[in-house]
């Protein structure tokens, strides 16, 4: 038999059944969807941080901490109950320390991650935040995707950025029409010494804060994108202004509760240094210098691997999840076939008498279940892509409304499509084994005896 | 016997096993034709008349003795091989027709040449012509169910003979026809045997017919030849 005689008869046989054939691809397309909408989720997440981590340059990055005494990343509570108690070894993360640095082969430039709590004003709204303090030249590195307006320069003064998010909060829907505007920030300062003490005393008794304001006016020269996941990043709040206003402000420094009642005993230091290398090659060689010197570290490449084996598991669950969708549109196939066999069993004893051999009526069956598998091939792409594009819109509807920018939730690569139909046909032949093998068999003198 | 005989079997025995029972559909049987003959085998049912027909059909295994096709020892074929034989040396006619439900009369008398690997168009072709000749061209693209009995016999003669095969194997021919339609198919056999030199073996419980056509005839009961006899 001929290649095209086999296609044209699978086709023609598969159209006599019409009914038990669509719902057999039905049972296909579905796990095929299933299947191709998970992966695509799977590779468009991975695709999506990578990406992202890969433009920012956030592999790029070294973040430097203090060593605390007894060396534990997760506080004991001994260690809560003796809070910013600095054993006699720990260094100081201050700015000879960043001038220090900044010497070492390979590094671009280190800035203190510093943040404060402040009140940001604009348009008659009013939005607690952390406002982070960001070099220019940082500011201006990339590593931050801005919306709207432009990153600010050594040169400007009181210039501002502020993220998407928090300006959707505060009910602006173009970012475009905040640039050049007047921002206002209030800080909070405190004063713990004795001379404020009635202040403390009427604070402890509920009648009032042991806290002063103090308001700024910025302008605002852009608007960042808020990053759509979280995490140890350089970048990580709402507002940024430059180092050299930020001096010129009054201000609690603080982000945690120990803040408080460590400032006024712990040696001056950042919580926080982030250091940007020129290339990926730098980050050993600095991360042992830092640890040299009693610094703890921390490199997202190093976790690079740990992000790997997460979307290898991501991408295992949602595969399982999918075979079990294509395992039970196999059993669909096998039976389908099954049936077919039975009611076209004198039919195979027709084809044996008039000269065809085991591998031809082998061949014709094995063709069938190769057609329904591909078109549930073809139909489960459409359909998984369909399915995806349609949660990909509904993904990003929700996101939008915290400002996160859109993006696509979901990959089609080309490999994904074409396995996904290679897949499919397979699964189908594979399930047309059983059946096949059972009509190869059939004797045709019995076969022909029958009704 | 004639040791070039065109087909000739040697003790031909078929026993069926079921379990433990074993039934001797066909015991010893030693036939020999020659080309060209017009072979009627008759006998009650039950006596190994189809057994013997499926053997030199080869789609049944004798469970001993041979079977030679000019010369070719097809008891010894393997399964594709045999396939073969089906395909291009015999034409095999049907008591029920056998005709495929869902497919017209041409692409019925076609179907042996999907096998054979023939292109589309010389399918369609040659099984046209072939239905010109039994007389049911018009009748081409109806269905089994949409013509009577006679017709249908004829359109399975046409695919018995669409491979041109030098023997053609009738099992109860007649069986589900009136006798005047038995004839006139009978009649076509005996044409083709005489006008194309065909060999044709027929299975009848009707000797009448036999008697009137074939050249030689034997009687088979319980799987053994109980009587044979030259008729012209």
């Amino acid at each position: 038999m001929r290649i095209s005689d086999y296609i044209e008869q699978s086709f023609s046989n598969l159209w006599k059944k019409k009914l038990r054939t669509v719902l057999t691809i039905f049972g296909v397309m579905i796990g095929i969807g299933a299947l191709v909408s998970m992966f695509s989720f799977g590779q468009g997440i991975q695709d999506n941080i990578t990406n992202t981590f890969n433009e920012l340059q956030l592999f790029n990055y070294v973040s430097v901490y203090p060593r605390s005494e007894n060396n534990q990343t997760i506080p004991s509570s001994e260690q809560l109950n003796a809070p910013g108690q600095a054993g006699p070894h720990t260094q100081i993360l201050d700015d000879a320390f960043i001038r220090d640095v900044t010497e070492i082969e390979g590094v671009e430039s280190a800035f203190p991650e510093v943040r404060f709590p402040a009140m940001i004003r604009f348009n008659e709204e009013e939005k607690f935040s952390l406002v982070q303090v960001l070099p220019a030249d940082i500011c201006q590195s990339g590593l931050m995707k801005l919306r709207a307006g432009r990153p600010y320069s050594p040169a400007d003064s009181n210039a501002l950025i502020i993220s998407d998010s928090l300006l959707r909060r505060m009910k602006v829907k173009e970012p475009e029409t905040v640039i050049g505007q007047q921002i206002e920030i209030s800080t909070l300062t405190v004063d713990l010494s004795l001379s404020n003490i009635p202040n403390i005393v009427s604070f402890l008794m509920g009648k009032g804060l042991p806290f002063s304001r103090q308001s700024y006016l910025f302008t605002i020269v852009g608007v960042t994108e808020k990053m759509g996941f979280a995490g140890p990043m350089p970048v990580r709040s709402d507002v940024f202004i430059t180092p050299a206003e930020s001096e010129n402000m009054k201000k609690l420094s603080l982000t945690s509760i120990w803040d408080l009642f460590q400032s006024s005993q712990q040696a001056k230091g950042y919580s926080m240094v982030n250091i940007k290398l020129s290339s990926t090659k730098y980050i050993e060689p600095v991360k042992a210098k830092m640890e040299d010197r009693g610094f703890r570290t921390f490199a997202l490449i190093d976790h690079l691997e740990e992000i790997k084996t997460g979307f290898i598991f991501m991408n295992m669950f949602l595969f399982a999840i999918g075979m079990i969708a294509i395992t039970v549109a196999a059993l669909g196939i096998i039976n389908t076939m099954v049936m077919s066999i039975l009611e076209r069993y004198k039919e195979i004893g027709i084809m044996k008498a008039v000269g065809a051999s085991d591998g031809d009526v082998k061949k014709i069956f094995f063709f069938e279940s190769g057609a329904i598998g591909f078109l549930g091939g073809v139909l489960g792409l459409t359909l998984g892509w369909l399915v995806s594009m349609f949660i990909n819109q509904i993904i990003n509807y929700f996101m939008a409304k915290q400002g996160v920018p859109y993006m696509d939730y979901f990959s089609f690569r080309w490999w994904l499509v074409s396995g996904a139909i290679v897949f499919s046909v397979l699964i189908s032949l594979a399930a047309g084994v059983y059946p096949t093998m059972r009509a190869a068999r059939i004797d045709p003198v019995v076969a022909l005896r029958h009704d | 016997m004639n040791s070039d005989s065109f087909v000739k079997t040697e003790d031909l025995t078929r026993i069926y096993s079921s379990g433990t029972i074993q039934v001797v559909a066909l015991k010893d049987v030693s036939l020999s034709l020659d080309q060209g003959q017009f072979f009627g085998v008759t006998g009650a049912s039950g006596s190994g008349k189809s057994t013997l027909m499926n053997l030199l059909a080869g789609l049944d295994r004798p469970s001993s003795g041979s079977i030679r096709v000019q010369g070719k020892l097809i008891s010894e074929l393997d399964k594709d091989e045999l396939a073969l034989y089906r395909r291009h040396q015999v034409g095999m006619i049907f008591q029920s027709f056998n005709l495929v439900s869902s497919y017209s009369a041409l692409e019925n008398v076609a179907f042996p040449l999907l096998f054979a690997g023939v292109a589309k168009k010389e399918r369609t072709k040659r099984a046209a012509q072939i239905l010109e000749k039994v007389g049911l061209y018009p009748r081409k693209d109806h269905r089994p169910f949409e013509l009577s009995g006679g017709e249908q016999q004829r359109v399975a003669i046409a695919r018995a003979l669409i491979n041109q095969p030098k023997i053609l194997l009738a099992d109860e021919p007649t069986g589900n026809l009136d006798s005047k339609t038995s004839s006139q198919i009978v009649q076509t056999l005996s044409e083709l045997n005489k006008n194309q030199g065909l060999t044709v073996i027929m299975i009848s419980h009707e000797e009448t017919l036999l008697d009137q056509f074939a050249d030689d005839v034997i009687h088979l009961r319980d799987g053994k030849v109980i009587q044979a006899e030259r008729i012209r």
